[in-house]
């Protein structure tokens, strides 16, 4: 530790961190645009520039490492002036239409004109325009709105470890895209939306299907019913200004309800049902001497990332549908039969965390006699918008519970919606399957945390589990080259696409940092602690749809409805 | 399942009209492989005639040809001899134009006259979904 003198203060910085690191540390703000937390600094956008006395023009401090005795302005006229042009060069060929744009309101370079007091057009240039790639069904990539800070490369890159974007072109024609300037929906794009979460601007963003659900919702033809993943309830309360972290499941059922959806369904239900065939599934898989180990199949950027990356292990993916795809397919068999519906009739949305759900919904394989699960799937951030334009208050309206056959949760479908949580709800009814009894703990410490690889040996019966939890596909690359190596000690890998799981998905609100992630996953873990219900064996209405209509786990009926095929697939990489 | 799946396209009629011959290969070398009767076009003239002269289960029009608003115009031709045809159009107008269009509401798909709008480059997959959804 050494001493420093910002603005005529003395704070203290450490040796190799950068001057932002230290000045953060401090409360000392000063602007950022193309900076990340932990990845190494880019440097590229030079907002974040501030004066060091004796040193030659302006420092950009994301990126200098902090020296001792160092004495600093940030925000001596010569930084400010600097930053405000560099807002006003972003903003010359910026296409202006914030009016129109879907970030408007939480976009950083709007945010950081307005901090600036931006008033006058000095650079004029030629506003970009054209160039949608709305291609898609999950993302929407608007390069005129691009300002070629990188992040959304680096998160896809460094991070996720899938590269489908990159820089293409030179100079002033440099833009983000896929392989030779292609679209995404050809690329190896895995839909996960973890760029959208990056992106400062209206640049990227989820391909939207509001429009699709107002209109099904007009239409005195259509059934319109509604479910909503374990990770939406914990988070969208933060669109309306209400404390991260905060579980508004009740009266998110009750705005769902007032927005005209006949009926709302807890996709927590199928998470519990999931849990029911996976454990089977993982059971028998070890008692038939079946590939292991055995892969969770709940989250689609996975699935997409393991058919093109790698092919070689699609025979350990789960054959269980998503719990999202698994109430789609039950919205339109099981309930539709019994409330004697035409399926054709229903109109099934989810509300999710995710785009890659978007991608799911689309997969051919997800339907029966050519009526697709899903109909249209929405994320938190346009569920959000729409409660909005509908004029809901949340503070008028009175908590509800989700509607029957497929209200009913238990904790354990609850904690899918985290990293760890997959693994938790299914070594929890797992264990009783194999034993017949509970584990002692249901907590599994192990497997929680934010850790991008945990791996925990647990117990159960004469059995010694070996599994595994990546939190955040970049991470998955490390177990698999690990089993390609030959390691044998795995029975059961999870992977959630996005670092931290859904709670961290490229469909919740823009502002998702780890602190933000924290939170939504404590909401969880406190949901956990605090009520009864815990395992997804001990669910009375799965149990019901099984003695009622599906019969056993991995039965005839199961296969038909609850399970799924993989295929490798070719991309532009 | 699959036996049910290949029974909706198999013997099916399908005009496929675009100006790339490339894609249309393609598309049609696909569809043949889902069993389906393929008719191509590569104007919409040529097109126009398919229309007048025959009887197909669906089509399958790009939206430029050698007018902007081609597709939109043997849509609205498609439509009027048979209402029940469904229409697809593949476009990449929104790429290289940044004009927008859906069929996510019913004025818009009696507007278009087009059931559903896919924006090159598609997915055959995704292709093939769309027609088992509207041969149903």
């Amino acid at each position: 530790m050494f001493e420093i003198e910002v603005n005529g203060r003395i704070i203290d910085a450490s040796p190799g961190e950068t001057i932002l690191s230290a000045l953060k540390r401090a409360g000392i703000r000063v602007p950022t645009l193309c900076h990340m937390n932990d990845l190494m600094p880019s440097g590229a956008c030079r907002i974040c520039v501030v004066e060091v006395e004796g040193m030659r023009g302006l420092i950009p401090s994301c990126s200098y490492p902090v020296q001792e005795g160092m004495k600093i302005k940030t925000n001596s006229a010569k930084a400010i002036q600097a930053r405000k042009t560099i807002i006003e060069l972003l903003l010359a060929n910026h296409p202006d239409d914030c009016l129109y744009c879907v970030r408007n309101g939480n976009c950083k370079l709007q945010g950081l004109a307005e901090e600036y007091g931006i008033r006058e057009r000095h650079f004029t240039g030629k506003k970009s325009r054209g160039n949608i790639d709305i291609t898609s069904p999950s993302i929407v990539r608007d390069q005129s709105k691009c300002i070629l800070c990188g992040k959304c490369v680096r998160i896809c890159e460094e991070v996720q470890r899938v590269s489908a974007i990159d820089f293409v072109g030179r100079g002033s024609k440099t833009v983000i895209a896929p392989a030779f300037n292609n679209n995404l929906n050809v690329s190896s794009c895995i839909n996960c939306g973890q760029c959208v979460l990056a992106c400062p601007t209206g640049a990227l963003r989820e391909k939207s299907y509001l429009r699709e659900v107002s209109e099904a919702l007009a239409d005195p033809e259509k059934i319109v019913v509604v479910q909503h993943a374990p990770a939406v309830s914990v988070s969208i309360a933060e669109e309306f200004g209400i404390k991260p972290g905060t579980d508004i499941a009740g009266m998110m059922v009750a705005a769902f309800k007032r927005l005209g959806f006949k009926k709302v369904f807890d996709t927590s239900y199928t998470a519990d049902l999931t849990i029911m065939e996976e454990a089977s599934e993982l059971v028998h898989r070890v008692k038939t001497g079946g590939v292991l180990p055995m892969m969770t199949s709940c989250s689609p950027g996975w699935i997409k990332y393991v058919e093109q990356f790698y092919p070689e292990f699609i025979d350990n993916l789960s054959t269980c549908k998503s719990p999202q795809q698994m109430m789609g397919a039950l919205i339109k068999s099981y309930f539709a039969e019994k409330e004697g519906i035409d399926p054709a009739k229903i109109f099934s949305v989810s509300v999710m965390p995710c785009t890659a759900k978007k991608f799911e919904a689309g997969r051919p394989e997800m339907g029966r006699n050519n009526i697709f699960d899903i109909d249209a799937v929405l994320t938190t951030r346009e569920m959000a918008r729409m409660i909005k334009m509908h004029g809901i208050d949340f503070n008028s309206v009175v908590p509800e519970e989700a509607d029957l056959p497929f209200g009913t949760r238990s904790t354990a479908g609850k904690l899918f919606g985290g990293t760890g949580g997959v693994m938790e709800a299914a070594l929890r009814t797992a264990h009783f399957l194999i034993t017949g009894k509970e584990m002692k703990s249901l907590k599994v410490e192990q497997v929680r945390g934010l850790d991008g690889v945990k791996e925990a040996k647990i117990k159960v019966g004469d059995l010694q589990v070996g599994v595994a939890v990546i939190s955040g596909v970049g991470n998955a690359s490390k177990i698999l080259e690990q089993l390609k190596e030959g390691r044998k000690d795995l029975h059961f890998i999870e992977v959630m696409t996005c670092p931290g799981g859904c709670v961290a998905g490229g469909g919740q609100p823009i502002e998702t940092d780890k602190e933000k992630i924290k939170t939504r996953l404590q909401a969880l873990y406190t949901i956990d602690q605090t009520e009864t219900l815990r395992t997804s064996h001990a669910n009375k209405a799965v149990q019901e749809l099984y003695k009622e209509y599906l019969k056993e786990p991995l039965g005839e009926k199961s296969h038909e409805l609850l399970h799924t095929h993989y295929t490798k697939r070719d991309v532009l990489v | 399942m699959s036996e049910k799946k290949k029974n909706i396209c198999k013997g099916k009629t399908v005009l496929l009209v675009d100006d790339n011959i490339d894609l249309l290969t393609q598309i049609k070398n696909y569809l043949e492989t889902l069993g389906m009767k393929v008719t191509t076009a590569e104007s919409q003239a040529d097109a126009e005639k398919l229309i007048a002269e025959n009887d197909f289960n669906l089509a399958i029009f790009d939206l430029v040809l050698e007018h902007y608003d081609s597709g939109f115009i043997l849509g609205y031709w498609a439509k009027k001899k048979n209402p029940a045809i469904p229409v697809i159009m593949i476009t990449s107008v929104t790429s290289k134009t940044g004009i927008q269009f859906d069929a996510a509401s019913e004025d818009a798909r009696s507007w278009a006259k087009a059931d559903v709008i896919l924006d090159k480059d598609i997915r055959f997959e995704q292709l093939e979904r769309e027609i088992r959804h509207l041969l149903k």
